[in-house]
């Protein structure tokens, strides 16, 4: 086979510029899908009644459509009746609104775990139903959340390359323009699974500190 | 309105085409669906031995698979492994991808019920005589399979939305069809928006089967 | 005039007459017992207080103003009002002391330090000073009810409602709650008890209020309802400990 006409150091600048827009798109989209999964589960425990079936069917419809589906529909589809996406929102209102239904459904969950005595007592001391919630149900809510929550952020991590197709130079293609130039695709592909590897144990690493800064004793699940 | 029709036109002269590609879908989705269980109770099973490098091995595996794009894996064996002389179609690419990947998350789940199980269960077995492997065929595999049931027909769902990636690899699939259609007159939108349809109709389809299957193998006064 | 009066009070949950005219005075540092069989509406009695609960009819005066009325500012009224529950229901999120800060600077919009020294305090008077860096997750049951109650007490509650305070304690935490009540009681803390534990109802009060199928059928002393009240019900509801 003949010798890369790349230098190791090329390589690993190439890759290193994937990586900011690999981590650009996860953190876009998964702030994203907080954002929408908050404020859905929100408006789901607060009742405002006619809102209810609007998020049950935001969710189920954005569960039910592969990420790349939708990807197409906002990049390719949305210009043919004349709505032009940039790459990074069409990134945003697909992966990170599928993201934004899972994590409205793990927030749900989450809040159902709540001790509803402790509701009732903020409410008989006089709390307003929202401090009910920004003060009680909130912060135990997000702890009981948690595990969903770095689940579907390495969700979102793993389906990010998709954003290769709608011309965004993450690690993914950088990848496939290397595999071609080097002629050493099996190696820069098993590269990039450490990579991807790396953030994903990073990022499990980073939640657990997390996890341990604002763990309470004796707030477990039931 | 002229777009509308030249679509329906488009749409009904590529239907056989599209179909096909449905059956590709299908297709990928039940074999991996299938293969990925089976690897994923081997796994699984390899993950209990007291064997050492051979949990060890498989822990790893498991986190591997997990923490790496399906797509990165796709990408290797269809692009890279080529230059190493060795060409794969893209439907086998797509088989051993998604099989591989399937099963560790497939694995992943059944450890996490075997830790929910009572283990003092198991301990009744052994002292009364069974052997490791009577013990985690007739009574760990049936229970932890039981209580895996919402998770796994999650991943039979996710395998038939992650089968659309297979398209990537040149195999295809309905979704790669649903491309030509709207590649054909133009009109991506309606073409995309069908195939969205579409999947969304097969997944229902597979959440009914789920809840029926939950219902009938639920294990009575277990949580 | 009493502080808090209770008029002709009906609850209906749907056809279901919960409490059918209820008449109830509670004056201030008085130390009030009410009893009778579960499901006798006592629970609910205590939540219509505070409109935890809204009564179908009939009114409810606290310092001589109707609370019964719709227009009423329910949430300042809470304020007024401390509420201690069966399952003490403490934030567990939160420890100790800012379980007791809490209220005091969201609702009474107390500083920071100001809200501490008084929760400190609180603490202190009920023992709990040791306390206060821990999490409800790590505190016995009779802890974590004498913490519930130093919340309560910090906002400086007209009238304390108790709902079956120590039903979900062992016995002897459920004296230490007594003894709690009682030096509250001497320092004019006015309190309402709901519950069915007879051997509290003896350590705290004299006088108990009794309530069957949501009416007030009698209010006197433990011992004159036990032997000499000419209902033979609530005689032997009284009369259930000695036999035990």
């Amino acid at each position: 086979m003949q010798s890369s006409q790349v230098s190791f150091i090329e390589i690993v600048a190439q890759l290193g510029q994937g990586l900011i827009y690999t981590l650009l798109v996860t953190l876009v989209c998964s702030a994203t899908g907080m954002l929408v999964g908050l404020v859905t589960a929100c408006m789901r425990r607060l009742g405002v009644a006619w809102i209810q079936p609007l998020i049950s069917a935001y969710t189920y419809i954005f569960r039910g459509v592969p990420v790349l589906v939708l990807l197409f529909i906002v990049y390719f589809g949305l210009p043919s009746i004349g709505i032009k996406v940039p790459p990074l929102l069409a990134m945003a209102l697909s992966l990170g609104l599928i993201s934004g239904a899972y994590l409205s459904e793990v927030f749900r969950g989450a809040l159902s775990s709540v001790d509803s005595a402790e509701i009732i007592a903020a409410e008989a001391m006089g709390m307003t139903r929202l401090q009910v919630f920004r003060f009680i149900e909130l912060p135990q809510m997000l702890r009981f959340a948690l595990p969903g929550m770095v689940n579907e952020f390495t969700t979102v991590l793993k389906y990010s390359p998709f954003a290769y197709t709608v011309g965004i130079p993450e690690i993914t293609k950088q990848a496939m323009t290397l595999s071609a130039t080097t002629l050493r695709g099996v190696e820069i592909y098993l590269a990039v699974g450490v990579l991807y590897f790396s953030i994903f144990r990073i990022l499990l690493w980073a939640v657990q500190l997390i996890e341990l800064r604002y763990r309470i004793p004796g707030l477990v699940l039931k | 309105m002229n777009g509308w029709l030249a679509f329906q036109g488009d749409l009904i002269e590529q239907m056989p085409l599209i179909l096909a590609g449905l059956m590709q879908t299908l297709t990928l989705t039940v074999i991996v669906s299938i293969s990925g269980l089976l690897l994923g109770i081997a796994v699984f099973y390899g993950s209990l031995s007291h064997n050492t490098l051979l949990s060890r091995f498989i822990r790893g595996y498991t986190a591997f698979f997990i923490g790496m794009p399906l797509i990165v894996l796709l990408f290797l064996m269809y692009y890279g492994l080529p230059q190493w002389g060795v060409k794969l179609s893209p439907f086998s690419v797509a088989i051993i991808g998604f099989t591989l990947n399937v099963a560790a998350y497939n694995s992943a789940y059944l450890t996490s019920a075997y830790n929910g199980l009572d283990h003092a269960e198991l301990e009744a077995a052994r002292a009364q005589g069974f052997s490791s492997q009577q013990i985690f065929k007739l009574i760990t595999l049936p229970q932890v399979l039981r209580l895996s049931v919402p998770a796994l027909t999650n991943q039979v769902i996710g395998n038939l939305k992650d089968s659309s990636v297979a398209f990537l690899i040149q195999y295809t699939e309905f979704f790669a069809r649903a491309q030509e259609l709207a590649a054909t007159n133009f009109q991506f939108f309606k073409a995309y928006m069908l195939a969205a349809l579409v999947y969304l109709a097969l997944v229902s389809l597979i959440v009914l089967a789920a809840r029926w299957l939950e219902r009938r193998y639920a294990i009575v006064g277990f949580n | 005039m009493a502080l808090i009066e209770v008029r002709k009070l009906v609850k209906k949950f749907g056809e279901q007459t919960v409490l059918n005219g209820i008449n109830l005075d509670v004056s201030e540092g008085d130390m009030k017992v009410v009893m009778g069989p579960s499901g006798c509406g006592k629970s609910t009695l205590l939540r219509c207080l505070n409109r935890l609960e809204d009564s179908t009819s009939g009114s409810i005066y606290f310092r001589g103003e109707e609370i019964t009325r719709p227009d009423v500012d329910v949430r300042a009224l809470r304020q007024h009002i401390g509420f201690v529950f069966q399952q003490f229901a403490l934030y567990r999120h939160l420890n100790v002391l800012d379980n007791v800060t809490l209220g005091l600077i969201k609702l009474k919009g107390m500083s920071r330090a100001e809200a501490k020294r008084k929760a400190l305090f609180e603490l202190a008077r009920l023992d709990m000073l040791s306390s206060a860096d821990k999490f409800p997750g790590q505190l016995s049951g009779g802890q974590k009810q004498r913490v519930a109650l130093a919340r309560a007490l910090a906002m400086d509650p007209a009238v304390v409602l108790f709902d079956e305070p120590t039903s979900a304690l062992d016995p002897v935490m459920s004296r230490e709650v007594a003894e709690l009540m009682n030096r509250l009681h001497q320092e004019k803390v006015t309190m309402l008890c709901v519950t069915h534990d007879l051997q509290l109802a003896r350590q705290i009060s004299d006088k108990v209020v009794f309530l069957d199928k949501g009416v007030v059928c009698a209010e006197d002393s433990i011992d004159q309802l036990s032997r000499h009240h000419p209902d033979q019900k609530i005689r032997a509801f009284f009369g259930q400990e000695s036999n035990s």
